[in-house]
Formats: structure tokens, C-alpha cells, sequence
């Protein structure tokens, strides 16, 4: 009996005493990791606006790796995800081709638009950085995709986007570096989605 | 479409005749301008572009402005195009040499070749922007010959780039070459290299090493990963290796392995570490164990 007391009490005292948070180094794992990368890109020469560095991109590959799962959950089957488009052209072409399958231009073309609306509606959101890692877990899924439609010239493209949008995740990333981060990758995005629709409209018009 | 075309130029026109604003009280709505007239360039044939994207690079014109000008550039499919891209990553310095660089990446095709000497003559920001346009360009060889002499941080970027690009037989073969490190280690999880972990796990010749390795499985996760954990927890012989395999649990996210842990323990001390680490994971079972421990069932 004294010694269910015990462990009794054990619990009792490691919740009062708040003893279930997270210790130093894994809260900088998990907490800061996006952060760390961040403070390697200041411990860098300063710039008239911070660059990427490959130690954000690893470190928020880590991070990003973590919510992968329920990315790929929220994209396929969540009503509350941040993008519910079915994803046709994420599969395979069964019959190989040098075209570019229509389908995956309209899916890619929604992800562009979905991308662009998602960063304007950033700015003062509290979940800005899980928000926008979930933009990359897209994106990857759509670099993956490119690659597989014979599209390598779009794969390039999105896997550009990344590093900008790990850039953009970090929480302590100045406001105006945010924002132009947001504006340069506004603007390439439009013009990949005017891009498309202008090869879509040629097409159409050649046919 | 036509229609448009000519739109953008006569917009074009009407920028180009007052490049001396750039300088402005105004720049800001005069660069909204500029920039929604480089971004129609997109739709312009590309003989008409190019001379009209080449004469705003060498304009009086806001950094932003130019950039956007060199994305342009990195979608038309002409040399002259990575001609003005390579002109830029060779002979200008700063944002614009670094930006012109992603663009080559971006680009891809013949341009690539010439990033290496880039690479080899620039600046640690132009080497970090020149293993970003490889990787953009998936070209993973580039960058682990680069990989292979560099030393330093220079070795630790490769190194992650290689990562990144999920390079796992390159990362091996650097593993043999040089020597196994934290930032190889590293490199193994985010790859998603499991077996490259497990070896290093089972070494205890470095604990630094061996603990950076069970906790790196966890950013692997699964049932694997986890079944393994629980064994390395399990048959740790010091507290460092189990606590690392505690937080190769928490990172992957695995309750059921830090449940069947706590359940079988008969220690009150280690039953309080495992519970602070199921809180930590946010396990639904927390608060039935909870529930149990306070009707004298565990």
C-alpha cells in the first residue's frame, strides 16, 4: 500500500511540479529547430536580406518530416484540410509520354493558386509556420508528381519554392524579410500560373 | 492575346521612359508596376522578351525588380537567356549573383556546368547558392565530387544538400570515405537511410555518435523504428542510451512503444520518466493511466 502511495505520489508531484515539460535539448529540437537554423543564417555575414541556408532546409526537412504523415492524411482525406483537391495527377502516368497530362497541369495549376492565397493569408497568423511547412509537404508532393509527367522543367521550379517557403517558416524571421520572401515567391508563382495558362490556351487553340 | 502582348510592351514603354523614379519617394507603387509588367512578359514570344528583360537588368532598377526580371529569364528557352543568367552569376556580386545562380538552377540544361567554377571562386554565400541550384536541378553527383575534398563547414553543407536530396548511397560512400560524423549522422535520418542508422546505433565506440543515431531513428519513425527503440531502450546498459531511445520514441511519435515500456515497469521512477515522455507525445492512454494509477491499478 506504501508503495502504490508512493507512486501516487510520484505522479501527483511530477504534475504539480510541471516536471512533463519537455527537456531543454529535445524542446530545441522540436521547438526551436526551425529557429536554429534560423540563428545559423544570422551568425552569417549580414546580407541586404537574408538568403536561404542548407542548414534550414535539413532542419526543416526534420521538422517537416515529423507532420509528413498527417499531411499526407489532411491533402487525401481531412474536411478541414488546407487543400482537398483530389489528386489525380499525383499518380503515375500509366501510358508514358512526352506530354505533360492535362490533369496534372489543372492539379498543378490549383496548387499555384492554392500556394499564392495561402501566403497573402499568412501574415499575422499564430500557426504561420506550421502553415507553411504543410505548403512545402505539398509542394513535395507535387515536385514528386512533376517528375513522374514528364515535367522536369516544373519540378525545378517547385523544388525553388522550397527553400524560399522553409525561409519563410522560421518563427523568428524579420517582418520584412517575411514579407519579402512572401512577394518574390507571389510573383513567381503568378507567373508560373500565367505561364500555364498561356501553354493550356496554345493548346487548345492548336488542336 | 495579342491584344495582350501589346499591352505589356506600351506598359514597358511607359516605365522604361522614366527609370530615374526607381530612386523615387514613390519606388514602392512604381516597383508594383514594373513587376506586374516583367510578370506579363511571361505570355511575350520569347524575341520580344529577351531584349526587353535585358535592357531592365542593366536599368536603374530596385533589386526586386531585377530579380524578378532573372526569373523571367530562367523560362525562356533561348542561349541568350543563359548567356545574361551565367553573365550575372560570374560577374555580379550580392543578391543578384546569388539570385542569377538559383535561376541557372532553375534553368537547368547546359548552364550547370559552369556552376562548379562558380562554386570553386565565389564566396560562402555564392558556394551555399551554387549547392542550392544543384539540388533545384537534382543533380546529386555535383554535389557529392564537391562533397568529396571540402572540408569544414563547406563539407557539412555538401553534406546536408546531399541529404536533402535523399543522396543515400552517396552519403554511404562519403561514410566510408571520411569517417562517420554528426553531420553524416544527421544526413542518414533525414535521407531516410534506416540501416545506415542501426549500424551506427549498435556502435558505442563514440557515445556522442551512437546517442545522435538512436535519436536520429526517430526522425525515420514507423513500426520498425519503434519496435527497434523499445529493444535499444530495453537492453541499454547506461542512462544516456536510454534516454536517447526515449526521445527517438517521443520524436517519432510512437505511444504504443512508451506505453508497453511503462506497463512493464516496476520502478516508480522510471514509471514518472516514461509518463513525462506519453504527456509529452499527447497519448490519449495519459489520462486511463492516470485514472489507473489513482484507483491503485497500476
Amino acid at each position: 500500500m506504501n508503495e502504490q502511495d508512493d507512486k501516487l505520489d510520484d505522479l501527483v508531484a511530477a504534475h504539480k511540479a510541471e516536471t512533463h515539460e519537455a527537456p531543454a535539448h529535445l524542446k530545441q529540437q522540436w521547438h526551436a529547430a526551425i529557429d536554429q537554423a534560423a540563428a545559423l543564417e544570422r551568425g552569417r555575414a549580414p546580407t541586404p536580406r537574408e538568403r536561404w541556408h542548407p542548414g534550414s532546409f535539413f532542419w526543416g526537412m526534420a521538422v517537416s518530416a515529423a507532420i509528413a504523415v498527417s499531411v499526407a492524411i489532411g491533402v487525401f482525406v481531412s474536411d478541414d484540410a488546407i487543400d482537398n483537391t483530389p489528386v489525380p495527377y499525383l499518380v503515375e502516368n500509366a501510358a508514358p509520354s512526352d506530354a505533360i497530362p492535362v490533369a496534372f497541369t489543372r492539379g498543378l495549376q490549383h496548387h499555384f493558386r492554392s500556394s499564392r492565397q495561402q501566403l497573402a493569408d499568412l501574415d499575422g497568423n499564430e500557426d504561420a509556420a506550421m502553415l507553411v511547412l504543410r505548403l512545402v509537404e505539398q509542394n513535395r508532393l507535387f515536385e514528386t508528381a512533376a517528375d513522374k509527367n514528364n515535367a522536369p522543367q516544373l519540378a525545378r521550379v517547385l523544388r525553388a519554392f522550397e527553400p524560399i517557403l522553409l525561409r519563410l517558416a522560421a518563427t523568428d524571421i524579420a517582418p520584412g524579410d517575411a514579407e519579402a520572401l512572401r512577394a518574390q515567391l507571389s510573383f513567381e508563382l503568378n507567373v508560373m500560373l500565367t505561364k500555364l495558362a498561356k501553354e493550356s490556351s496554345d493548346e487548345t487553340h492548336s488542336t | 492575346m495579342k491584344t495582350l502582348a501589346k499591352t505589356i510592351l506600351i506598359t514597358l514603354a511607359l516605365i522604361f521612359a522614366a527609370p530615374g523614379l526607381a530612386q523615387s519617394d514613390n519606388r514602392d507603387s512604381n516597383d508594383e508596376l514594373k513587376l506586374a509588367a516583367i510578370e506579363a512578359l511571361i505570355t511575350a514570344p520569347a524575341d520580344k522578351a529577351l531584349p526587353l528583360v535585358s535592357k531592365v537588368l542593366a536599368g536603374n532598377h530596385s533589386t526586386e525588380v531585377k530579380e524578378a526580371a532573372l526569373f523571367i529569364l530562367s523560362q525562356i528557352d533561348k542561349p541568350e537567356a543563359q548567356t545574361t543568367l551565367l553573365k550575372f552569376a560570374t560577374e555580379e556580386s550580392g543578391e543578384l549573383q546569388l539570385e542569377a545562380i538559383r535561376m541557372i538552377g532553375i534553368r537547368g540544361g547546359d548552364g550547370m556546368s559552369n556552376l562548379k567554377s562558380i562554386y570553386d571562386s565565389g564566396d560562402s554565400d555564392a558556394r551555399e547558392a551554387v549547392l542550392e541550384a544543384f539540388m533545384i536541378a537534382g543533380d546529386k553527383n555535383s554535389v557529392f565530387e564537391i562533397a568529396k575534398t571540402a572540408e569544414g563547414d563547406d563539407f557539412e553543407e555538401a553534406v546536408e544538400m546531399l541529404a536533402v536530396m535523399g543522396a543515400r548511397d552517396e552519403l554511404r560512400q562519403l561514410r566510408s570515405a571520411r569517417g562517420t560524423s554528426e553531420a553524416l549522422i544527421e544526413a542518414c535520418a533525414i535521407s531516410g537511410d534506416l540501416e545506415c542508422l542501426r549500424e551506427l546505433a549498435a556502435d558505442d565506440s563514440d557515445i556522442d555518435l551512437q546517442v545522435d543515431a538512436i535519436e536520429g531513428m526517430g526522425i525515420i519513425g514507423g513500426d520498425e523504428v519503434n519496435a527497434a527503440l523499445v529493444e535499444i531502450y530495453k537492453s541499454a546498459s547506461n542512462e544516456d542510451i536510454r534516454e536517447a531511445a526515449l526521445d527517438g520514441l517521443m520524436i517519432s511519435g510512437d505511444d504504443k512503444g512508451l506505453l508497453e515500456l511503462y506497463r512493464s515497469s516496476n520502478d516508480s521512477s522510471e514509471k514518472k520518466e516514461l509518463l513525462e515522455y506519453l504527456v509529452m507525445t499527447g497519448s490519449d492512454e495519459v489520462w486511463s493511466i492516470i485514472d489507473s494509477a489513482l484507483d491503485g491499478d497500476e
